[in-house]
């Protein structure tokens, strides 16, 4: 009951026209850069961080709550009209909603995706309404040594459950921990890994990190790539909407999709990206017309965008509960909060009340201005797509500069920016996601901290972890979410190994 | 260029940046605390040089036994169940494969974007552009970074942006010059103005 008089306070406030203004003009962004390939949620919210630094907390962070799940609309459109994921969450959107647009169904894909959008990201806000309250009631008991796990796990999770190769994943938060430790110590007041530089005392800024491995890379690869082969753009003026089949053969994915990545956005260390991926598997594995996927089978659209859009839902539940990020985005997120002087997590939701219920309430409201917006002027944001690649990157590439000099106001920060620029490229080329260095940065001082009192408070011993219940049961979860994915891709590849043998 | 070389390169380059950063953490202070500050930094080295060697090794498994195995074409996929492989010691082969990496062309790397075995979702590498171009694009970026400050914001942006776009697209220079100017000081004024967050404004000023 408390929880829905703190929901229509914030109702209330989020109704106020600056405020509504400002989720509407967060979602229209949040479209618009998902929308252009090339820059995602993460560029653009460390492109507007120095810009809100002069706003209202409230606003900053219902603009930019705005612009993450607005971009996961955006996103499906790119990759259903011309196969490239406007962010990596709609890449399996790329392979059936491009086949159903080729197929003259492409407006069929895109209401498919809106719709499921829609519902799983209510859904999943409805979850966050909820869940949050009972969460910050479980917070309370948490010690330092339960946030020391959870942030652990964060990690851990991170590198074991992404697509693609573990150890890279690996890597990558080893490099955010390595780049996270520069500067002064926090409790010495000790330089650490500065390299005699008195510049690196005050450490990597955060933003200037996620910028420089976020927009400079791929703005880089793409001018360098010069004029190729023009993307297609798949006409759609003369599809139909969505059929009563289409309808029906949608509902399931929607719902599946939605607990899907729900649950997966909860977990730490996971994001939407590989909410979108599961629903996709889901979706083939139990599917009566296995033959259609890849060939532009409507499940292959309705269950992943459900998917990750309810896992965005999902993610900021740790974020604001806990004050854990559970991904990249909500790394960015949190790092906005303590930029305002607040802390995500039990204090928020006893201190600032108000603030924080006024940002979900903003998320019901930008989730209905996002299908309203969405479907009728799809043409419109389709335009974007024909601005000319030179005039995006470059215009993203000078935005980017501006943004590191608001921060530093000087040429170390922005040669920072450009040397983490070259990194960032280097670990693409490698074959490294670039996503979990991030988590990895914002994550080590918290983790560093938490275990420092961890241990002096049991004076140097270990044993908390084991005896407390709560961390307890982390430990187990924690090893079950490691060792589980393991077993499962050995057993695959051991029956997968056995029918080689048989057919050959 | 191959999987397997770049494995080994990226393996090889973060062992050795993982030593570099391992050895930086002897000139750390130490203290009395039961952390000390020099704690978390080592165990990060460390990390950085095990996985290092790990992906190294891995990369040299998975290579040896796709040349016993010839017979299957397109192999590095399914080389899941080499897994389990323990780092092989040849940590010096990386090194010296990392110092020839400047060389390689246009070939496009098997990245793996790709969801490993279980969906069978298979992603396409996005298109990869030759070295030259990007150390290219990578050291008019640095030229711009470098004269902002002394030059100011809207002269250098103004040249930077007319630069990038014409060497994209050289016959539209009228549209370029255009987009370069108007650009510049539209977010100038953006900024200063409307923002206030005061860019350089360098020899103008």
């Amino acid at each position: 009951m408390d929880t829905l008089i703190d929901l229509g306070g914030g109702f209330a406030s989020a109704l106020e026209p600056v405020s509504l203004a400002f989720a509407l003009l967060g979602v229209l962004l949040g479209t618009v850069v998902g929308v252009l390939p090339g820059i995602g949620p993460i560029s653009a919210i460390a492109i507007l961080i120095p810009v809100s630094f002069g706003m209202e907390p409230v606003h900053g962070l219902i603009l930019l709550c705005g612009i993450y799940y607005g971009s996961m609309y955006g996103g499906s459109i790119t990759a259903t009209l011309i196969k490239t994921p406007g962010e990596v969450a709609s890449a399996v959107t790329a392979i059936e909603g491009y086949e159903m647009a080729r197929r003259g169904r492409g407006k069929a894909a895109l209401a498919t995706a809106a719709i499921g959008s829609f519902l799983a990201g209510t859904l999943a806000i409805i979850g966050l309404t909820f869940l949050s309250p009972v969460l910050v009631k479980l917070a309370n008991v948490f010690g330092a040594t339960e946030y020391f796990l959870l942030m652990a796990t964060a990690l851990l999770l991170a590198s074991t459950m992404s697509a693609g190769s573990r150890a890279k994943a690996l890597i990558s938060i080893f490099i955010g921990l390595a780049v996270g430790l520069i500067g002064l110590d926090f409790q010495t007041g000790l330089p650490r890994q500065t390299f005699g530089m008195d510049l690196l005392s005050d450490g990597i800024d955060f933003t200037i990190f996620a910028m420089a491995l976020f927009a400079i890379p791929e703005a880089i690869r793409n001018l360098a790539l010069g004029r190729g082969a023009k993307d297609e753009i798949q006409s759609f003026g003369n599809d139909k909407w969505m059929t009563k089949e289409d309808w029906q053969r949608s509902a399931g994915p929607w719902a599946r999709g939605s607990v899907v990545g729900f649950i997966i956005g909860i977990l730490p260390g996971v994001g939407p990206s590989l909410a979108s991926f599961m629903s996709y598997i889901m979706e083939k594995r139990i599917s009566k017309r296995k033959d259609e996927f890849g060939h532009g089978a409507i499940e292959g659209v309705a269950g992943p965008e459900a998917a990750n859009n309810a896992g965005v839902g999902g993610a900021m539940i740790p974020l604001f509960s806990l004050g854990i990020p559970g991904s990249a985005t909500t790394a960015l997120l949190l790092f906005v909060f303590t930029m305002y002087g607040l802390q995500p997590g039990p204090l928020i939701f006893r201190d600032e009340t108000g603030l924080i219920w006024t940002i979900i309430a903003s998320m019901y409201i930008g989730n209905i201005a996002l299908i309203i917006l969405n479907l009728p002027l799809v043409g419109v944001f389709v335009k974007l797509l024909k601005m000319p690649k030179e005039i995006l990157f470059s215009s993203i590439l000078v935005l980017v500069v501006i943004g590191a000099y608001a921060i530093e106001f000087s040429l170390f920060g922005l040669m920072m920016l450009g040397i983490f620029g070259v990194i960032g490229y280097l670990m693409e080329k490698g074959g490294i996601p670039l996503a979990p260095a991030i988590l990895a940065l914002v994550l080590v001082p918290l983790l560093e901290d938490n275990f420092r009192r961890m241990l002096q408070i049991s004076g140097g011993s270990f044993a908390p972890l084991v005896t407390r219940p709560v961390s307890l049961s982390i430990i187990i979860l924690m090893v079950a979410g490691i060792i589980g994915p393991i077993i499962f891709r050995w057993w695959v590849s051991r029956r997968k190994l056995l029918a080689d043998v048989t057919v050959s | 260029m191959t999987a397997f070389r770049t494995d080994l390169i990226t393996g090889g380059a973060m062992a050795v940046i993982g030593a570099v950063y391992y050895i930086a953490t002897f000139s750390i202070q130490e203290t009395a605390n039961i952390v000390t500050p020099r704690t978390f930094p080592a165990i990060v080295g460390i990390g950085l040089i095990v996985l290092g060697l790990f992906l190294a090794g891995q990369a040299v498994v998975r290579h040896r036994k796709d040349s016993l195995a010839e017979a299957g074409p397109g192999s590095t996929g399914p080389a899941e169940s080499a897994r389990s492989a323990r780092p092989a010691e040849s940590a010096g082969d990386g090194d010296g494969a990392a110092a020839s990496a400047g060389e390689s062309s246009l070939e496009t790397a098997d990245r793996s974007s790709a969801q490993e075995g279980v969906g069978g979702i298979v992603l396409e590498a996005p298109p990869e552009p030759q070295v030259r171009k990007v150390v290219f694009q990578f050291a008019l970026f640095f030229v711009y970074l470098a004269i902002l400050i002394p030059v100011g914001f809207l002269l250098s942006t103004a040249a930077f942006l007319m630069g990038l776009t014409s060497i994209y697209a050289p016959e539209k220079w009228i549209r370029n010059l255009i987009f370069s100017v108007l650009f510049a000081v539209v977010v100038y004024a953006a900024f200063v103005y409307g923002l206030a967050v005061y860019l350089p404004v360098g020899i103008l000023g």
